[in-house]
This record gives C-alpha cells, structure tokens and sequence, in this order.
C-alpha cells in the first residue's frame, strides 16, 4: 500500500491542478485509471468536471465503481471533488436520471431557473460549515470558495459535519461523513481556504 | 438572495513565447514566462486574483504547443480558475487545452461560425466549461461584434449578437472592448446595454481598464459580475494586490482569503 | 539627497530643471492639467482662428510650416492644420542622424497620407561634430540635431516667405519647467536659444571649430535677415488641450502611424519617440543628471490623462527607467567614434553624484522612488 494519494484518472476533471495543488501541500500524487492503484490506496480523490452520464459510463466501462465502493467499505479515505462529489449521491437528473455511486443518500438535480439567480453557479462563494473541525478546520467565518456548477446536491436534513452554501436556495457545498468526504467547490482552485481544506483532508 | 462574490480577473496575452499588451487590438511584446514570473511574481499576483485567462493571439496555429506549455506552467503557481482559449474549433482543442491545465475553455470565432461545434463542446465538456468571448467595436455609431481576433465583422449589431450567442450552450460572457482596449480610458459600459434581457449567464467585463477606479466603476454596476484586465504594465509589480484590497476596502462584495495563510501551507506536510 | 522629492501626483522629480511645486506637492505639469480641464478653450480657438486668418495665402502659396518628424505629435498637428483649419501647411523634417527603420516607416506614411514635405538633410558629417561635441559639453547627444531641428524650419520659412511657425508642445508647461509659454502662444528665437537648447549653442559651435558656410541649417536666422518681418513661432499646445495619447490616436487613425513591436528603451510605450536611436541615449544621460528617465516621463502622462494611478507608475519607473540602452551602445560607438572607455568617461561626466554611485561600473541610484 502506497503512502501516495491517487487522484482518480478517468478523462474528467482538471487532474494537473488537484496534482499541483498536493504537491503544493507536500503529498505525494499517482494519478490512475487502474482499479487496482484505486483500491490499494490509503486515500483516493474522485475529480470530476461535465457530465454526471457521461462520467458514470466511465467509471462503469473501467470498473473503478466497483473499486470506489470497495474502498469505501474498507475505510480508507476518499474525497470527491465538484462533479466527483456529486457522483457519491444516489442519482442525478442530469442528461435524462442516471445512478449514481449511492454512498451518501442525496440526490443531485438542477439549480431551478425560477429562483431568479444566473445558471451555472460560477464564482467565489462563502459557505456555512456546521463545525469547526475536521474536513472544516482552520478555516475563516464563512471563507470562500470556487464554485461552477449548474447541478447541486440537496442538504436533505443531513445530520453528519457538512456545509451549506446560499444560492437561490440553500444547497449542499461539502460533506464529512465518516471515512468519505465531498466538495462541490474546487479545493484546488480556491486560494487559501481551498487549500487548507485539501490540507485537512490530508491530515485525516 | 446570493452571495456569490464578483471577480477580479487578469487575462494574459501569449504570442510567440511572449507576453504581449493589446492597444486597440495592436500588440506590443512585453516579456516572456521568466519576465512575468519576475515582475509579476506570478505566485504572488495569483493571490490577488479571482481568475486567470491565458488567450493565445498568435494568427497561426503551431502556437498551439508553445501555449499549452505555458498553461501548464502558469497552473502550477495558481490556485484559482485558469481559462485557457485563442483559436480553439474543436472538442480535440478544447480537450488538449483543458488537459494542460486550464479549467474553462474559451471560444470566439466559433460562436459565429460554426455554432453545432458549441453543441458539442458543451455536451462533451459541460457548458460551465465554456467561456463565449465576444470582441466589439463602434462601426458608423452602432456597436458590432467581430471575429478572428478582431479582422472580421459579424452581420449583426451587438445586441443581435449576445442574444443568438445566449442560446447556445455557454458558461460565461466574456465581454471586450475593441474601442477601450489597452487605452486606460476606463471599460466602455455601453456594452452593457447590449445585453440581452434574462441573459442567464455571468458577465465578465474587459477592454480599457488602466487603473483600479476603473474596476470600481464597473464591478459597482449590477449588470457585472465580473471584470477582467489584460494591462501588463499598469498592474506590474504588487498592483493587483493593492487593487483588490482598495476594492476590499471600498466594500466591494469580492471573495476574500488569507495568503500569509496560503504560504504556511506550502510543504506543510 | 534627501532633498529630493517627487511630485506627489505623478512622479516628476524635483531636480527636473525649472519645475516648480504646490502646497500639496503637485509639480506646475500637473497644476497646468487641471487647468486645462477649465480653461476657456473656446477663447484660445478663436485666437488660433484669427492667427491663422492673418497667414491664410490667398495665391496657393504655402502659409504656415509644421515641423514633423513622423511622429504622432507633428503628424497631429498637421493634420489639425490642414484638415481641420484649411491652411496650406508645408511640413518640414530635420532628418535626424541614427534613424530608426520605424521611424522611416511612420515618416513616409505621414507624407503618403497627404501633405506637402520637406526634408532637410543637414550634411551629417557636420551634424556629427555638433552631436558629439554637444554629447561632451551638453549632455545632449544629439545637440546638432537639436539645434537644426529649432533653427532650420525657420530658416527655410523666412527663406519661402511663410511667417508662421508651428511647433507641437512647449514640452515646458505640459511635462514641467519654465511657466514661461502658459498663457503665450508666441515665443521667439531667443527663447528657444535660452531653453529649448539651454543657452548651449555659442560653446558647441566654438567647440566644433566649423566654418559659417557649413552651418546654414544649424544657426538660427540673423537679425538682419528677420529685418521686416513678423516672423510667429507658436506652440500648438497653446491653442488646444494638448493630450499625447490623442494626438497617437489621431496619428494611427489619419496619418498612417505605427507602433514598434515592443517596448522602447528605458519605457513601456511603443508608440512615442520613435524616430531615431539617440533618444535612447538622451534620455538616459537625463537620467544620470537628474535622476530620472523615459519611463518616468511616460509614466507622468499616463497618470495626467488619468490611465493610471501613482502607485502603478512608481512599479513602472522602478521596473524600467534608466535603462543603460546596451542596444545601441556599437552603434554610438561608431557613430562617435569612441572606445566604451572614452563613451564610458563621457556618461561619468553628467552623473550626479549626490544621485548615484558606481557599481560594478554602472551609475547605480542611492535613491528610491516614492
């Protein structure tokens, strides 16, 4: 088992500014496409950027669905990243209902155009963490983030460390449950809060 | 209600290896990637900014190697969005471009052109990755779109335009004065009033700013999300981060981080 | 040392010769813009009428010379002249020694645009005596151009029966120094001998140790030859808000103007000063006398239009003034005919050294730009 943290390569996502963004922080980086690397790892990050359909077809055709799950049960930590978050819930509206990996109960839909605000979400927003610690800690009062995302996952009353994020409406911005961890926001992409966040990640 | 901040953008012209200023759309080289790592100290200008845009200008397409290094380059010290664009007609440019490195790709001419290409960018990629540039200029009084760098006039007016390239599937607007670019005179808000009404997507405003009042004056109208500079040698030097805190400072919703903090957590671990 | 001091508007430095400062620390270039914003222009238009008025030819015969160079400044205001004010304007140009293929260019478009031309070729041979003695005893590099560029546009005009004479800017009010041409249009020959070239003509000529006959273009008409005249040298910047960045825009637009590829040295414009490679070397002998350079000058009007602010034009000057222009120096050389030794001792000459100390054998400054 390697001490490096792989980043999940499956042709979606901005891998190099995850990598970047780690090497940053001092981590050692695989970037793989290999189920195998996926599940023998001690912390694994699922990126993620387009389309919810698409990105479930590869990660099927690759088997790494199975690999993610795996190692989930395992207990190793995982952290999935913008899209890559969103494909932890139990399904998206996205390009017609596709299923999702089913690890936290949310589901994913569209930002409703009624609610008066521009679609896609696009830009630096604060968000509300429900605790200090954790995937949240050293952070500033309501620190900002990078979001771009026209999809957003419910809160649905969850009960684990969470945060919410204001847009229109309230939705869910980054969850820490047990060992699997998301981010609708860009880590890698939001300055020194981001960056802390990949930091505790890293710690855990 | 939301309080999605408005941004602060610096966009780099690439040219041959080099680093170039725009004045109405004639460039003057400034320096290439060691100048600008130098006097920009890049990692310290990549704080004060909410983005970076990297637009190739370069008229022929062998650049495109030379830009993608670049790219990848500029990303290794920036933590914030990288939008990455010049010439791109193809899901194969955008896909090279977004696998050096830049988080959004931005588009042209195709917009004009060749619009089912935006079709499939955007079911490829996702259209938050798709960032629509649109050059204008006054013609005769009346605000025109061009093209390919700016040689082409579209056969519309302005207004015409934004509306058609609204319903394509685009992220952003990326809104650029010909007549204010690299003048200094400040962003040409008559732009604005081309937009068309419950345009869905955020509004990046760029052309003419010189100075930091400038970036008050347009992120203070509600019609802008965000504003973007290209002016290499007015914001040289810590001017971007004297910028943006003034803009703090004046009460201006923009996002806000610590970077003392952000340079603790270098090689923390 | 610690005398010095900048305006606190934009940058010019107190040892700029002749400027002066406010209460507030605002040097006269940048007072003089704010009165520019409320001054009676109309007034000075009408004035500018009636001067033009008194010269109109009535016979086709040319009225008024511009002096060009090519560049944005003379182009703009020939093409006011003619295109805007109807005169038969004849545009004389003193071709400078060391020209640049650019300013070649931009010369040649201006004329390809439309207007009536001159260009006096000096004898260079004589020209060099005079650049170089006026390098040695001035400071100015290129004092013989300097010195033709005042003297023989009047003397071809007198010589042509034209009695009115348009320079661009009396670079005096609009950069800083002698408040002198504020409100007067008109200036005469002795003003130009005792500021536009410092009163250094009667040592460079001795110096140069040349016969009259060689120097027709470089001296100044005789009273004897003025005799009956009512000869009028104005300065354009008198009748019009003078705005460098317009006049380029007015130049790209009507006259052909073009930018270089990339910065010029000692700055971060393109598009000024373009015409010959010893500017390089003036501005950087004006830096070791006084303390500042081309960007310092370029960064002033950029924040006098309002393009930029103070604390973005100190990043600029720190960054790019005084450039030893490394470039050209084979070329100077050549053109002196010095050793780098020779050249060397010449620049130590008009380093002030309450500015600067040497190190590593260059002129480095003690002072820091606030």
């Amino acid at each position: 088992m390697s001490d490096a943290v792989v980043v999940i390569d499956y042709g979606m996502g901005n891998l190099f500014s995850v990598e970047s963004a780690l090497r940053y922080l001092g981590a050692e980086v695989t970037l793989s496409a290999d189920p195998e690397v996926v599940e023998s790892a001690r912390q694994v990050i699922l990126p993620g950027v387009g389309s919810f359909r698409l990105a479930m077809e590869r990660l099927t055709a690759r088997h790494l669905d199975e690999a993610i799950q795996r190692f989930v049960t395992r207990g190793d930590q995982l952290l999935g990243i913008c899209l890559g978050m969103q494909l932890l819930g139990t399904a998206s509206s996205e390009d017609g209902e596709t299923a999702g990996l089913g690890i936290i109960p949310n589901r994913v839909d569209r930002f409703d155009d009624l609610l008066g605000v521009k679609v896609p979400h696009v830009g630096f927003n604060s968000i509300t963490p429900s605790t200090a610690s954790g995937l949240f800690a050293n952070l500033p009062l309501s620190p900002d983030f990078y979001f771009v995302h026209s999809y957003r996952l419910a809160v649905n009353g969850m009960t684990s460390p969470h945060a919410t994020c204001e847009y229109g409406e309230t939705f869910l911005a980054a969850f820490d449950v047990g060992n699997v961890r998301g981010t609708q926001f860009h880590p890698e992409k939001s300055q020194s809060n981001g960056l802390q966040v990949l930091q505790n990640f890293l710690a855990a | 209600m939301t309080s999605v901040k408005k941004r602060l953008i610096f966009t780099l012209l690439f040219n041959e290896d080099r680093f170039m200023l725009s004045r109405n759309f004639r460039l003057q080289q400034v320096g290439d990637i060691g100048w600008l790592e130098k006097n920009y100290n890049f990692r310290e200008t990549a704080l004060s900014i909410d983005e970076l845009v990297i637009l190739n200008v370069e008229r022929n397409r062998e650049s495109s190697e030379r830009f993608r290094f670049h790219t990848q380059r500029l990303n290794d010290d920036c933590f914030v969005p990288i939008a990455a664009g010049g010439g791109v007609r193809s899901v194969d440019d955008a896909r090279a471009l977004l696998r050096s490195g830049a988080d959004k790709v931005v588009i042209n001419s195709i917009l004009d052109s060749d619009p089912m290409s935006v079709e499939e960018l955007a079911s490829e990629f996702g259209s938050q990755c798709l960032v629509a540039s649109v050059d204008a200029k006054r013609v005769d009084g009346v605000i025109r779109p061009f093209v390919e760098n700016g040689s082409r006039l579209v056969d519309a007016t302005l207004g015409e335009y934004l509306t058609r390239i609204a319903n394509l599937p685009i992220g952003e607007l990326y809104l650029n004065s010909m007549d204010r670019d690299g003048t200094g005179q400040g962003y040409d808000l008559e732009l604005l009033d081309c937009l068309p009404d419950g345009l869905q997507v955020p509004v990046i405003l760029a052309g003419g700013a010189g100075k930091p009042e400038h970036f008050s004056a347009a992120l203070s109208d509600p019609r802008v999300d965000a504003v973007a500079t290209a002016h290499l040698f007015n914001f040289v030097g810590n001017a971007l981060e004297l910028s943006r805190q003034r803009l703090l400072n004046d009460g201006m919703n923009l996002a806000k981080w610590n970077s003392q903090h952000l340079k603790r957590l270098a090689s923390i671990l | 040392m610690s005398n010095v001091f900048w305006c606190t508007n934009c940058l010019n430095m107190s040892t700029r010769p002749r400027v002066s400062f406010d209460s507030r620390g605002w040097c006269n270039a940048c007072q003089w813009m704010e009165e520019k914003r409320t001054l009676d222009w109309g007034a000075r238009q009408q004035e500018l009428r009636t001067l033009l008025h008194r010269h109109k030819s009535p016979n086709g015969r040319f009225d008024c010379v511009t002096t060009v160079s090519g560049g944005k400044d003379g182009s703009y205001v020939s093409y006011n002249v003619q295109h805007v004010h109807g005169m038969n304007p004849l545009a004389i140009t003193v071709t400078p020694a060391l020209a640049l293929e650019i300013g070649n260019r931009n010369l040649r478009n201006f004329i390809d645009s439309g207007y009536n031309h001159l260009q006096v070729n000096a004898d260079p041979t004589v020209m060099r005596i005079l650049n170089r003695e006026g390098f040695l005893l001035t400071g100015f590099p290129y004092f013989g151009w300097l010195m033709a560029m005042q003297a023989a546009p009047i003397r071809l005009a007198v010589n042509l029966g034209v009695n009115l004479i348009f320079y661009g800017e009396d670079g005096e009010v609009e950069y800083g120094g002698s408040t002198a041409l504020k409100n007067k249009a008109i200036y005469d020959i002795d003003f130009m001998r005792k500021i536009y070239l410092e009163g250094g003509q009667d040592k460079v000529l001795k110096a140069s140790n040349l016969p009259i006959e060689k120097l027709f273009f470089f001296m100044f008409p005789t009273e004897a030859e003025l005799a009956g005249r009512t000869l009028e040298i104005a300065h354009w910047s008198y009748f019009e808000s003078w705005d460098p960045y317009r006049n380029y825009l007015t130049a790209k637009e009507h006259c052909g103007l073009e930018e270089a590829d990339a910065s010029n040295s000692g700055t971060f414009t393109n598009f000024a000063q373009n015409d010959q490679a010893l500017y390089a070397l003036h501005t950087y002998v004006m830096y070791l006398k006084f303390g500042f350079g081309r960007a310092t000058q370029d960064v002033g009007i950029e924040i006098r239009r309002g393009a930029m602010d103070r604390e973005q034009g100190v990043q600029l000057v720190k960054l790019y003034d005084g450039h030893y222009p490394e470039e050209y120096i084979d070329l100077y050389l050549d053109y002196y005919g010095m050793t780098r030794a020779e050249f060397d001792a010449a620049l130590d000459r008009w380093a002030n050294t309450e500015l600067f100390e040497k190190k590593s054998g260059r002129w480095t400054p003690t002072f820091e730009v606030q």
